[in-house]
């Protein structure tokens, strides 16, 4: 049966609050950061009386889980950062390429996704991409298909576990889905995404990596394990297995992240006193995300998140199946429209508010995960930004080729959402 | 003694090994001979690596922006520099006698090329047809849009260079 909510009178009004905000945050005009425009935007909601005060610290204090995950995730991977992990992973890489291109690719990828799934998607691009262009260009090779790779891997393989994308957290907390039965269905999906993209990678750039690296670094450049300390890197294995134990008891995230930053961030002082233990901290990304609470509470109260699950789930609630394809694709394009974080506190809402059954909520959690995750890939850069980022390029009169990035994108993003959704129709929908 | 003839040879580093034979058949070796060697980093990459987290990443902890443009801008430099000092050798040998120096620039490498040689003042430009692809049989697109563009826009004249098995 399909309930047709109206709209609140205050709805065009939340609306419209909620798309400046967005634009804000996208354009950060007059030096502003994406926490304050959020914060702006949340602020408003509350002047505006489309959330109460007294709503907004709840709205707040309902994410401690949320918001305590991101202190210990942001912290751990400034932790990881520090010690030189990135730099011995991507020299792992060098040494298993022997000079390679398409070896490099691979072990590029494989070395990406694997610190995309562990520390998350954010850190990979950020972290790794820089070291893996240094690395590159050791070799004298071209760095572009190396670079994309970075940023496609982290994205694609961002669906693996809760800790591999801040959306996956959100949507999993917010739809009261047990962020632990996603992973038996997400971690085999996010293998075939990877898995597609480099296929796609591998096919685009066949030419340029059909010749060999013209230079061959020294072995020692790419030795850099003996860099890393041993007992942090003990460390990080105990932090894996821990974080991993504690998430099959289904034991909060926020708290068991935050406990793992702390022992982490232990080990590094006893073996060597970082400067500013707390740099890296992402204090403005708690911000952004208690901001997204109350303006999507705005959002929800006004109707609109209600209505929109009506627009989207209203012929297909009833079956797992396609409420997965569904929320999938309306995520996907959500993400490419404003960015895949707002996008996911809005549609995790509207689906909640949709009152699935446990089987289609469930469904309808993996969609979302794919499409908010994956979807941002349409575009190099994601989103509207990516049009941003081109304008920022021209004025510094740079020139770059923008269809040489985007076609990559249109090429990589519906391959990796039809093949991570593949994978999770067969092994995440009830028969 | 009239001034040396001087050559700009473009490298993009992926050339085949038999170039500096190819170049001295048909140029000439020893005092006469004057060889830069060009090595274009595009910065296509490096900006997508650098400006890539500021817009699509949202209000995560970044590592500063000029402190990452400036890691891969070293690394573009020394890349470059150990990708010409290998050449040089190979040049070295093939053109015993002939001055040869560096030229590193950063863009688009077409336009870079053409820029070095009005630069340089050169008497000619080399480079190889299709550098990135490995051999290639003269035939359609067996020139890739670098050398077109060279030839298209170059104010002197180019000598094209095909891989080791078509070279006469």
């Amino acid at each position: 049966m399909i309930v047709y909510t109206p709209l609140a009178p205050s709805a065009p009004l939340a609306a419209a609050l909620f798309l400046v905000t967005i634009v804000l945050v996208i354009a950060r005009p007059w030096r502003l950061t994406e926490a304050a425009a959020a914060a702006l935007g949340a602020g408003g909601m509350v002047l505006a009386g489309l959330v109460s005060p007294s709503g907004a610290v709840s709205d707040v204090a309902g994410h401690w889980n949320v918001l305590l995950f991101f202190v210990g995730l942001t912290g751990a991977a400034a932790v990881a950062e520090r010690s030189g992990l990135f730099e011995a992973l991507a020299g792992t890489a060098a040494r298993l390429s022997a000079g390679s291109p398409r070896r490099l690719l691979a072990a590029v990828v494989a070395a990406g996704a694997v610190v995309a799934a562990l520390l998350s998607n954010d850190a990979a691009a950020l972290v790794l991409t820089p070291v893996v262009y240094v690395l590159v260009a050791r070799f004298g090779l071209a760095p572009l298909p190396y670079v994309l790779a970075c940023t496609f891997v982290a994205d694609a393989a961002s669906i693996a576990l809760p800790v591999s994308n801040p959306v996956n957290v959100i949507v999993s907390d917010r739809l009261g889905v047990s962020a632990a039965s996603l992973v038996p269905v997400l971690l085999p999906a996010a293998a075939a995404s990877v898995l597609a993209l480099f296929g796609c990678l591998f096919v685009i750039y066949r030419q340029q990596l059909s010749a060999r690296a013209p230079l061959v670094p020294a072995a020692s450049s790419w030795d850099a394990w003996t860099g890393v300390p041993r007992p942090l890197l003990t460390a990080f294995g105990v932090a894996v297995a821990a974080f991993a134990v504690a998430s099959a008891l289904d034991v909060p995230l926020g708290p068991t992240m935050a406990a793992v930053w702390l022992l982490l961030l232990g080990v590094e002082w006893t073996s060597r006193r970082p400067e500013r233990p707390l740099d890296g901290v992402g204090w403005s990304l708690l911000v952004f995300v208690a901001s997204m609470g109350i303006l999507v509470d705005g959002l929800s109260s006004a109707g609109i998140t209600a209505w929109l699950a009506q627009l989207v789930l209203g012929q297909v609630r009833d079956s797992p199946a396609a409420v997965m394809i569904v929320t999938a694709f309306a995520a996907a394009v959500g993400s490419n429209l404003v960015n895949n974080l707002p996008a996911a506190f809005v549609f995790a809402d509207a689906v909640n508010s949709a009152g699935l059954s446990a089987a289609s909520a469930h469904a309808a959690a993996i969609g979302t995960i794919i499409g908010a995750d994956l979807g941002p890939n349409l575009t190099p850069v994601g989103s509207v930004a990516t049009l941003l980022w081109f304008v920022l390029l021209r004025q510094r009169g740079l020139q770059v080729s923008t269809w040489s990035y985007i076609r990559i994108g249109l090429i990589v993003t519906p391959v990796t959402i039809l093949a991570a959704l593949g994978v999770a129709l067969l092994l995440g929908v009830p028969r | 003694m009239s001034a040396p003839r001087r050559f700009l040879v473009a490298l993009a580093g992926t050339e085949d090994a038999a170039l500096p034979e190819a170049v001295v058949r048909v140029v000439g070796a020893g005092a006469e001979v004057e060889v830069a060697l060009l090595h274009v980093a595009e910065t296509g990459a490096r900006e997508l690596a650098a400006y890539d987290p500021l817009l699509r990443r949202g209000p995560w902890p970044l590592p500063k922006k000029a402190e990452i443009e400036h890691r891969l801008t070293e690394a573009d430099d020394e890349g470059a520099a150990a990708l010409l000092a290998s050449w040089h050798e190979k040049f070295a040998l093939a053109l015993p006698g002939t001055k040869i120096t560096h030229e590193v620039a950063q863009g688009r490498p077409e336009e870079q090329i053409i820029a070095a040689a009005q630069r340089l003042n050169a008497d000619a430009v080399i480079l190889c047809a299709r550098p990135r692809t490995g051999p290639a049989e003269p035939g359609p697109r067996s020139v890739g849009h670098v050398a077109r563009f060279v030839v298209d826009h170059s104010p002197v004249p180019v000598l094209l260079v095909r891989s080791s098995r078509t070279v006469p």
